[in-house]
């Protein structure tokens, strides 16, 4: 296979092939992650957008692997994890972390701040005694914004805002290199998102973190990464650096997407907003062919027969540096190039 | 003012219990022509749904009380109506559409009985169960769901379907004024492009009044002609849109809500957020109840709320704009 890599970064930190996550229900066979190629560069930040039910948190569960994947690879650092035992595994999990939507539900309500902050690093015994690691705690907890009098205060006392900054303290105790970020501001008011988007920012920019950015919400995800992905129905359909995806998007789902973000701006009142009708079709046993078909005002006879294949495309900016592709039969000609 | 639809003065809400009071709600005034929609804007916490569950007569029998102020509805004061004469105005003459459509719904009856139940209880033309029938077909079509769906059941349909639904049960007796609590925020983008601008379509069609709740400047920008912007039970700032979105006056609140919001347009590398929190609605400050968040502070924003000033249609309550160029103080 031949192979482009972004110019930068030789290896990329992370990476999956083929990567499918497939759940057995009643009637079949749940099609959740279907056949992704996703690279991310060391120090980079992938955002991952797309609908409920699009498979994205799934696709960053697979890639921790708290999810078994059913088929596919995922490389760290070009080395693939899914071969890992359990004891090389845990080893790995250090250097992976998540932060979760919702603060609340993924703490633990009878433990203190300061305890759940610990306990990671208490289970991998990264520093000796108690002492020692209630100090990086407390450490921990000036990093992320935390005040050292909450160390002693349960989660149900603090607000969304302080919760998440629980989540991400506990995120960096084990200095992992790669962090999931699922959707760790929706949960939270604007003011306070704007908080938690800019210390997420300033983190990564003193640690070298690389994140992967799911979310649904489209401002966000262009305001934070570097590369995005738009899934729909378990499938990438269009993959290109974060101005560019913006400046020139290509995919109908994209476009529709795009236009569906109401703007705070009372010139963009009569904007024709480009609505897609019906809703996302069932991912249990999906027929061939494009998914978004049905939704799409472009569809052609073809896109109902043949899955199209995601492919390099001309960049708008024409540097070289950036990529982007596309899944859609509107643009096979491309440059021809094979996926990723 | 006779013109107004709905006209709130003065209002103030409170939440008692044993333990302590919940100021969440202080003194707040604004008013709606008819066929107007308003914007309330606000975080989680600012007293958007309080003041929405107030004009319903909705609040929380045993700790909501209301402790000044009126509400008046088309020529009636609705918190001096009996409970019977309010039944009749709530659902008929005003609705409402809830946020999270999955539990605003009867999981046991099916969506026609739904819609069909609120004409029922309003037959006031002695509409025959023949009638009644034909009209859910109507509201259904106009909400873009087909008819042949009438019998199934909530839990058959799609979140952004069943959102639908709530607005045909809420338009189903054609009221005056709708009140609608975020009603895409438990929504996907597309689903909440289209029913937003289901919305837009229907309110232009019946000249119904709106009541807008949200927490999304975005969709203010896109459906609201004037706009009220909400902090710890207070209106801070007040307007047309155009004095919201184009102004270059602004309650330091605002600016920091705008602030916020990353742009699509441009690339900026950092948000500029407000520090700290929302104060504890149980204990607001003396003055300003936005002073300690403040960037601008000054020494009287700790001591003294501060008045309203005006500028035309545009109304800020803050300290900075005492004796500036075009701002009028308003008398109390």
């Amino acid at each position: 296979m031949k192979r482009t890599e972004p110019t930068t970064n030789a290896v990329p930190l992370l990476e999956t092939r083929n990567l499918k996550k497939y759940f057995k229900v009643r009637e079949g066979m749940l099609h959740a992650v279907d056949d992704v190629n996703i690279s991310i560069p060391v120090k980079k930040t992938l955002g991952v957008v797309g609908e409920s039910g699009c498979g994205k948190s799934t696709l960053g569960r697979t890639i921790l692997r708290l999810l078994d994947a059913t088929e596919g690879r995922i490389l760290f650092k070009g080395e693939d994890i899914l071969k890992y035992k359990h004891r090389k595994m845990q080893e790995m999990r250090k250097k992976m972390q998540i932060i979760f939507q919702d603060p609340y539900s993924s703490i633990n309500p009878r433990m203190s701040v300061a305890e759940i902050i610990a306990e990671f690093m208490l289970v991998h015994r990264t520093h000796r005694g108690k002492m020692a690691t209630f100090q990086r705690a407390a450490e921990l907890m000036d990093t992320v914004g935390l005040a050292r009098r909450y160390a002693g205060v349960y989660p149900h006392e603090l607000d969304g805002g302080r919760r998440q900054r629980i989540g991400i303290a506990r995120a960096l105790s084990l200095d992992p290199e790669f962090i999931v970020c699922d959707e760790p501001v929706s949960a939270l008011d604007v003011s306070i998102q704007a908080q938690i988007l800019n210390l997420l920012m300033d983190i990564q920019e003193d640690r070298g973190l690389t994140y992967m950015f799911i979310t649904h919400d489209l401002s966000v995800v262009k305001h934070i990464s570097d590369e995005i992905v738009v899934m729909y129905l378990g499938q990438c359909v269009e993959h290109a650096s974060s101005d560019e995806l913006f400046a020139n998007p290509m995919h109908p789902y994209t476009k529709a997407l795009l236009s569906a973000i109401p703007e705070p701006d009372i010139s963009m009142r009569n904007k024709e907003i480009k609505i897609i009708k019906g809703e996302i079709t069932s991912p249990i046993n999906p027929r061939p062919g494009c998914r978004f078909a049905a939704r799409c005002e472009y569809a052609m006879d073809i896109c109902r027969e043949k899955t199209p294949p995601l492919l390099h495309q001309p960049v708008s900016s024409g540097k070289e540096t950036e990529r982007h592709l596309v899944a859609c039969h509107l643009f096979r000609k491309g440059q021809g190039k094979d996926t990723l | 003012m006779t013109d107004h639809l709905i006209s709130i003065q003065n209002l103030s809400v409170e939440y008692r219990s044993d333990i302590e009071t919940v100021y969440a709600v202080n003194n707040i005034t604004f008013s709606l022509k008819k066929g107007e929609t308003f914007g309330l804007v606000g975080e989680t916490g600012a007293g958007k749904t309080t003041t929405a569950l107030t004009i319903m007569r909705l609040l929380p029998e045993q700790t909501g009380r209301i402790t000044g102020g009126s509400i008046d509805f088309d020529g009636r004061s609705l918190l001096d109506l009996p409970e019977s004469e309010m039944r009749s105005i709530r659902g008929e003459q005003i609705s409402m559409i809830f946020q999270d459509p999955m539990t605003s719904l009867n999981p046991v009856m099916s969506v026609e009985e739904q819609i069909a139940e609120a004409m029922e209880l309003h037959n006031r033309d002695n509409k025959t169960p023949e009638d009644i029938r034909k009209r859910v077909d109507e509201v259904l079509l106009m909400v873009g769901i087909p008819p042949s769906r009438k019998h199934d059941y909530p839990h058959q349909f799609s979140g952004g379907m069943k959102q639908r639904v709530v607005i045909a049960m809420a338009l189903a007796c054609e009221p005056q004024l709708l009140i609608a609590d975020e009603p895409t925020t438990a929504l996907d983008v597309t689903i909440q492009a289209q029913v937003i601008s289901m919305i837009r379509k229907l309110r232009d069609r019946l000249g119904t009044a709106m009541i807008m709740i949200t927490h999304d400047l975005g969709i203010v920008a896109q459906t609201c002609d004037n706009v009220a912007v909400m902090y710890a039970g207070e209106i801070i700032e007040m307007g047309t849109a155009e004095d919201i979105y184009l102004s270059s006056d602004h309650h330091p609140y605002t600016t920091g809500l705008f602030g916020s919001i990353p742009n699509l347009r441009s690339k900026t590398s950092r948000l500029t957020p407000i520090a700290g929190l929302m104060p504890d609605p149980t204990h607001l400050p003396e003055g300003c109840n936005f002073s300690p968040r403040c960037p601008l502070k000054m020494e009287i924003c700790d001591r003294q709320p501060p008045c309203i000033y005006r500028n035309g249609t545009h109304l800020i309550s803050c300290h900075l704009f005492e004796g500036r160029e075009n701002w009028r103080k308003e008398e109390a």
